[in-house]
């Protein structure tokens, strides 16, 4: 068989990349052999800095020549094929870049190159050199094989985005791409999920992937010190990369529920979903992490804890990683990746960093040996045949007590107990309440894992179950957050703590009693699901948050006395009390505006099923919504999106409506995939957002206007005077008959009779129109004349006097645009969400402050 | 470290309380038979769309009710009445997930769940 000869394929683009994953690969593989091999012997410290360095540049070879590809349209390659088209808007390229698996890993890959990069320039030639980057190395092994596309055996390792069209499982067998002289360049991608079409989108996968990659730093300092038995050491160094990490990564977050709120119709910033959940947790872990590290450099201790959660923040970001690409949640999310049969390797990653860190834990060759040898049989027995759950479990379960087991043999101990006033104790406590968060909303996000496991069919939980276990442990934080900045380390005064945290306390309870009171327990609640113990939880709610803005605004203005660079803690603090007084007003004040008049409810099934949260409005009829008169205007299609027009009118103080603004929600049609998505439109105000999407429409465009203007069919009624006739927008009553001419007169002469029908015609608004169409005679000739009405788009032909029984014929046709288009919509109102989006800023701005700070400190200790 | 000896137990028996409350409450995946003979409980059903059925939505009517025919995945086909405006897309729907339970003769869903094969992974390259 000869082979096919392919006409004006680029195939050095391929090639190229490539060589550069293959390069990438082994150049890792050769930093992380030598760097661990530096660590006895330092003669190899020259050729690992070498290797991590051609690492590095071959990672952004891959990026560059995967751009490059993109930016010409190379649709012969399957990656840019899927995620490209040659129409789409090119602001949109780097969406394209990281919409799929391979491009993600490629931005996480990005960033951990990155920060080892500027690490390995931080620590040249300290004692965390080589430790660190040893780990850096070798998760970077792992990543670098993410991008192979290899067989191993029967194992896949990787999924290469340097595959050609032709050679992609799935598309290989397409007749015309087996054909000779195939010209790659009449193809066309299929183009970026419109979804995806978003400024956010080219900004938070960036920031979010940083976030996920600085949690390697203080995992690879962690992993570090259980190497080299250092526990202490790594702390000061690792804080400011700590923070760094809680301020990206919280902004990362953040900005995905920012895309969500004004790009998704899912109603919301936050919906609980397992992949906004799977970033969430490491965030939850990083913060405890990095409080407890500041309890242990400004007093010492908490050391097996800070070890933990340094380390169990990055194995959380491999298991969130594992959750949402292996395919595992399946209908239980809206925006997971699709499985690219990847799921073996994703949970051979993440077991083989808890092996890793469990074997580092054990201090006794023999045990630590045994454990080795043990794991390792396990998991060839798993492979060769098969009980891969039971052993997993075995496994898992043993290693975790083994991890305290460990714990209790070998990890120094503190030797005296902490205080009860003193801020270590409460500090720790709140790392404690943190980890437990994060570990119940992983409990609750894992569980279609916990269905594979143990073959249950339990269904993933609502948004209101997370929102109440979290209620709690909101609340338990904001105390802690308020009542910990007054207490000193080691010792302090319990009456003067008392009588400081005292003042902002009161204060609070007073103006939150004050504004909780008529914000929850005097308007009946919106939503009829929330009980008293909800009200009562959210007003404790708002009071605590309250109480942690004021105690740390008194610590910032009183104790610290204003200076910005020592109130880093203090101002995130504020920012994360308001992130969720914001969060807790806008979700339990929402308001839902476009309440369905309809009465037909089935009560009897229960608070869960209010259907009344949508509104029909038909174009050009005005409905009160809320505080709102509402229009539909009509619609119009720009590119793929259809906008629907919605002006909103306010009484003015004569009662008569007046113009406020307007809302274009629109639907997003992808022509090559026919998927179609709302998304909404918001209006913004200080302190509230009119939030607004389309639920339901007809999507098609009349663009003919004389079409519009057509008439249906004639109808024809029969009828006497006071009779009515019904139309699609009136009722029409045959008023009256008026004659110029008696019977008398008309019979003497042989002049002209014209009798005219008045018809009353009423609209939906009660308003009176009237026609007249007329009936005329001339030479025993019936000339009828019709009369149209425009404002009812209805036409009157009178052609018919039946003497007989008085009756008179009259045809109506309606024009064709009186089948008025519709849309159904939702619309909220979420007040004070612009608290949450500031809270945000100003604990974006304290961690900031704080990481310059410690940076600071630290070159003054060095 | 006795006053953290005693928060750790208080961290466990939390944890171990959620597990057993969250699972005593929590709807299962089930299919129609299920859901008919515990009505009073929330049910997950999975299944496909019966195209031969009607779907009635009048939105003038009631915007927030669609009416349609759901087979489940043991084939056992029931009357849904869905309390949200009929999704966009519908009929592309490969799979369903209902959310809600049977009243009557119906199964009445507060939420709903669709696997559109379009959404990640459909179309195949064409050649202009």
């Amino acid at each position: 068989m000869n082979e096919i000869q392919y006409i004006a394929e680029r195939l050095w683009a391929g090639h190229l990349g490539n060589a550069f994953v293959v390069l990438s690969f082994v150049s890792s593989l050769l930093a992380f052999i030598s760097y661990y091999l530096s660590a006895n012997n330092a003669s190899f410290q020259k050729l690992a800095r070498l290797a991590f360095n051609v690492h590095g540049l071959s990672v952004i070879g891959i990026i560059a020549t995967l751009f490059y590809m993109l930016l010409n349209h190379y649709f012969e390659y399957q990656y840019v094929w899927q995620h490209s088209n040659s129409t789409m808007d090119m602001k949109y390229i780097l969406s394209c870049f990281w919409e799929g698996q391979e491009g993600s890993f490629l931005l996480w890959t990005f960033w951990n190159v990155v920060l080892g990069m500027i690490l390995k320039r931080q620590l040249k030639n300290g004692d965390w050199e080589i430790p660190v980057m040893t780990v850096f190395s070798l998760v970077q092994v792992f990543l670098a094989s993410m991008l192979l596309g290899v067989y191993f055996f029967d194992y896949k390792i990787g999924t290469n985005p340097f595959l050609l069209l032709r050679d992609h499982a799935e598309f290989s067998n397409l007749p015309f791409l087996q054909k000779e002289g195939f010209v790659p360049i009449k193809l066309d991608g299929r183009g970026l999920n419109p979804l995806l079409m978003n400024y956010w989108m080219t900004i938070h996968p960036p920031t979010l992937f940083l976030g996920f990659a600085s949690t390697l730093v203080p995992f690879a300092f962690a992993i570090g010190a259980l190497w080299n038995k250092k526990y202490n050491d790594w702390q000061k160094i690792a804080l400011p990369w700590t923070y760094f990490c809680i301020m990206i990564l919280g902004i990362g977050i953040l900005m995905g529920g920012a895309w969500a709120y004004e790009a998704l119709s899912f109603g919301g910033f936050w919906a609980w979903d397992p992949v906004e959940n799977s970033s969430l947790v490491p965030w939850l872990v990083i913060v405890a992490a990095g409080h407890t590290m500041i309890i242990n450099k400004n007093k010492g201790g908490s050391l097996f804890t800070t070890h933990f959660l340094a380390i169990g923040s990055f194995l959380l970001v491999l298991y969130s990683t594992f959750l949402t690409r292996s395919g595992v949640l399946g209908n239980a999310s809206v925006h997971a990746f699709t499985d690219l049969g990847m799921t073996g390797q994703l949970v051979l990653y993440v077991l083989t960093f808890i092996f890793i860190t469990v074997a580092l834990l054990i201090n006794d060759k023999l045990f630590k040996v045994s454990y080795i040898v043990v794991s390792l049989l396990l998991l060839f027995f798993g492979m060769l045949y098969g009980y891969k759950k039971v052993l997993l479990m075995v496994w898992l379960g043993s290693s975790g007590i083994i991890t305290f087991i460990s714990y209790y043999l070998y990890f120094p101990k503190e030797k005296d107990e902490e205080e009860l006033f003193s801020r270590e104790f409460w500090m720790f406590l709140g790392s404690l309440v943190f980890l437990l968060s994060g570990l119940i909303i992983t409990y609750f996000t894992s569980i279609p894992v916990i269905n594979k496991l143990f073959n249950t069919e339990f269904a993933p939980p609502k948004v209101h179950v997370y929102n109440t276990w979290m209620m709690p442990f909101a609340i338990l934080i904001m105390l802690l957050i308020a009542a910990s900045q007054f207490l000193k380390y080691k010792k302090t005064n319990p009456k003067k703590f008392l009588k400081r945290v005292s003042y902002s306390f009161i204060l609070a309870l007073l103006f939150g009693l004050a504004c909780s009171i008529p914000l929850y327990f005097m308007t009946s609640p919106e939503n009829k699901g929330i009980d008293n113990w909800d009200l009562i939880s959210y007003s404790i709610l708002f009071i605590t948050g309250l109480f942690a803005v004021f105690a740390n605004l008194d610590y910032f203005i009183i104790v610290l006395k204003g200076k910005v660079s020592k109130s880093g803690a203090a101002i995130a603090h504020i920012g994360f009390a308001m992130v969720l007084i914001g969060a807790l007003i806008s979700t339990s004040k929402k308001v839902t505006l476009a309440k369905n008049t309809e009465d037909k409810k089935l009560t009897s099934l229960g608070k869960d099923f209010d259907d009344r949260e949508s509104i029909l409005l038909t174009q050009g009829d005005t409905l009160p919504m809320g505080p709102y008169l509402v229009t539909y205007k009509g619609k119009k299609r720009i590119g793929i999106n259809i906008y629907f027009t919605v002006d909103y009118f306010k009484l003015n103080k004569d009662n008569k409506p007046e113009y406020d603004f307007s809302l274009e929600p629109h639907i997003q049609e992808n022509p090559k995939t026919g998927q179609q998505s709302a998304e909404p439109d918001t209006k913004h105000y200080l302190d509230r957002d009119i939030y607004t999407h389309i639920t339901a429409a007809d999507l098609n465009i009349d663009t003919t206007t004389k079409k519009k203007d057509a008439f249906t069919s004639a109808k024809n009624y029969v009828g006497h005077v006071g009779d009515t006739i019904f139309s699609s927008n009136a009722l029409v009553i045959i008023d009256s008959l008026r004659s110029n001419l008696s019977r008398e007169q008309y019979e003497k002469n042989d002049s002209v009779l014209e009798v005219t029908a008045v018809l009353r015609c009423v609209n939906t608004q009660g308003k009176n129109f009237f026609a007249h169409p007329k009936f005329i005679i001339q030479n025993n000739v019936v000339i009828p004349k019709e009369d149209v009405l425009e404002d009812l788009g209805l036409k009157f032909v009178f052609w018919k006097i039946n003497p007989d029984d008085g009756t008179v014929e009259i045809t109506m046709s309606e024009k064709l645009a009186n089948n008025k288009d519709f849309i159904v919509m939702k619309a909220f109102v979420f007040p004070f969400i612009n608290v949450l989006w500031l809270g945000c800023l100003i604990m974006a701005f304290g961690t900031g402050i704080a990481i310059v700070e410690r940076i600071r400190k630290f070159k003054v200790q060095l | 470290m006795k006053k953290l000896h005693i928060v750790g137990i208080v961290i466990i028996a939390v944890a171990i309380g959620v597990i057993f409350v969250s699972l005593k409450n929590t709807s299962t995946y089930a299919d129609f038979t299920e859901a008919i003979s515990n009505p009073e409980k929330e049910y997950h059903v999975v299944g496909k769309l019966d195209k031969t059925q009607p779907q009635i939505y009048d939105p003038k009517l009631n915007a927030d009710q669609f009416m349609f025919t759901l087979i489940d995945n043991k084939g056992v086909s029931k009357q849904v009445v869905l309390h949200k405006s009929k999704p966009q897309d519908f009929e592309k729907s490969e799979q369903i997930v209902l959310i809600g339970k049977i009243q009557g003769n119906e199964f009445h869903a507060n939420d709903i769940l669709m696997k559109c094969p379009s959404k990640y992974n459909d179309g195949k390259p064409q050649i202009d």
